[in-house]
């Protein structure tokens, strides 16, 4: 008895199943194609051919003093020139902190006794920024740079000292 | 193949009855020249001189169709057809990378009808044509990185065009099923690419009173299999 349903049942079962498997699977195979999308993993690399670098130089009003000092006030005047490439900026720092910043090649700022943290010899740091003229696509867009820097020891000797 | 594997097995109906249900797969060709003049114009935006290293090639195809026998060398059936294919331009070097991805899908709902022109015991040779709606699917995904900085954007269209096809089929017999293979030639109208999300259109970039459009106009061969079904 239990044998004869058992049977029935499966018989049953497999009628549906003959029935309904091309339409599951159609279904699932359906449901997977948007997965077979169009790919590339190809890219197109290229090394880039640099051409030779900027001739640069800079100048200041500094460049003969000895640790200059900074009694009310200490103007420091430069100028970058450069030939083959192009200045993009020039940033100096006094304590860890900028204190000027420009894309000019030429300028001029004020150090002044507050921008030292103790009285004595500071260091001011003054980094130019040039294009490379590695052809990358970085330098293209003028995301990568050569830096020149320049320290000038300054001497705070007057009271106004942080 | 492994789906199609059961399938196969799971039909134990006999040739020769009132319809059936056919699978294809292979590959399917576009004209997608609106594409590709995008894929050009977005490649003349590079700050570098990248490539185009894929250009919208013949590329997968999928379908899968019910069809009943109208008359002995006739039969009439509705299916729904996957294609996908797509462009990608490129150019990195060691300071980052800049790739533009272009995707394409379409999805074809359509009825068709098939004559047999020559049919033996385990030959048959049929041709047929076929009448579709096309809803197709671009993506343009753009993404760039330089040192650590990183960026893109991704936007999505879609289209929706009226096509035909016509082609041929020879179908080789076994007891329970038949494979073959099929061919033809598609004839996209064209629909006009909009925006998935706000429905603007994706205008021609030197020319903003022209919309650019999707064109699946091309070849397609597929291998194919025939399950005869009772209905």
């Amino acid at each position: 008895m239990l044998w004869a349903l058992k049977s029935s049942i499966f018989a049953t079962f497999t009628s549906l199943m003959r029935k309904f498997i091309p339409i599951f699977f159609a279904a699932l195979l359906l449901a997977g194609l948007p997965a077979c999308l169009f790919t590339d993993s190809e890219v197109y690399y290229v090394e880039p051919v640099p051409d030779d670098p900027p001739e640069r130089s800079v100048i200041t009003n500094l460049d003969t003093l000895n640790n200059p000092q900074v009694n009310d006030s200490l103007e420091v005047i430069y100028q970058v020139e450069v030939s083959g490439g192009e200045f993009y900026f020039v940033y100096a720092d006094v304590a860890s902190s900028t204190i000027f910043e420009s894309d000019s090649i030429y300028g001029s700022f004020w150090i002044t006794p507050d921008m030292a943290d103790s009285l004595g010899v500071d260091t001011l740091y003054m980094e130019f920024y040039y294009s490379t003229n590695s052809n990358s696509m970085a330098d293209m867009i003028g995301y990568e740079a050569l830096l020149d820097s320049l320290k000038i020891a300054i001497d705070f000797n007057q009271q106004g000292a942080k | 193949m492994i789906t199609l594997s059961m399938l196969l097995v799971s039909a134990q109906q006999a040739m020769g009855q009132g319809g059936g249900i056919t699978f294809a797969a292979g590959l399917e060709s576009s004209q997608m020249d609106d594409m590709k003049y995008l894929q050009e114009h977005i490649l003349s935006t590079y700050p570098a001189e990248g490539e185009i290293t894929s250009s919208f090639p013949p590329y997968t195809s999928f379908s899968i169709n019910l069809f009943k026998v109208l008359y002995d060398h006739i039969h009439v059936g509705a299916g729904y057809s996957y294609s996908t294919t797509g462009g990608k331009s490129s150019y990195a070097d060691y300071s980052g990378h800049i790739i533009t991805d272009i995707t394409a899908s379409s999805h074809r709902l359509g009825a068709y009808i098939s004559y047999l022109v020559m049919g033996g015991d385990r030959l048959n040779l049929a041709l047929n044509g076929r009448l579709d709606a096309i809803l197709t699917n671009v993506s343009v995904e753009s993404f760039y990185s330089i040192y650590n900085y990183s960026d893109g954007i991704e936007n999505e269209y879609r289209s929706i065009s009226p096509a035909g096809s016509v082609g041929a089929e020879l179908m080789y017999n076994f007891k329970s099923f038949s494979m073959g293979t099929d061919a033809g030639y598609l004839v996209d109208l064209q629909g006009n690419l909009k925006d998935s999300g706000n429905g603007n259109p994706l205008v021609d970039p030197n020319d903003t009173d022209r919309v650019l459009r999707s064109d699946w106009t091309g070849w397609y061969v597929h291998l194919k299999a025939l399950i005869w079904l009772n209905f």
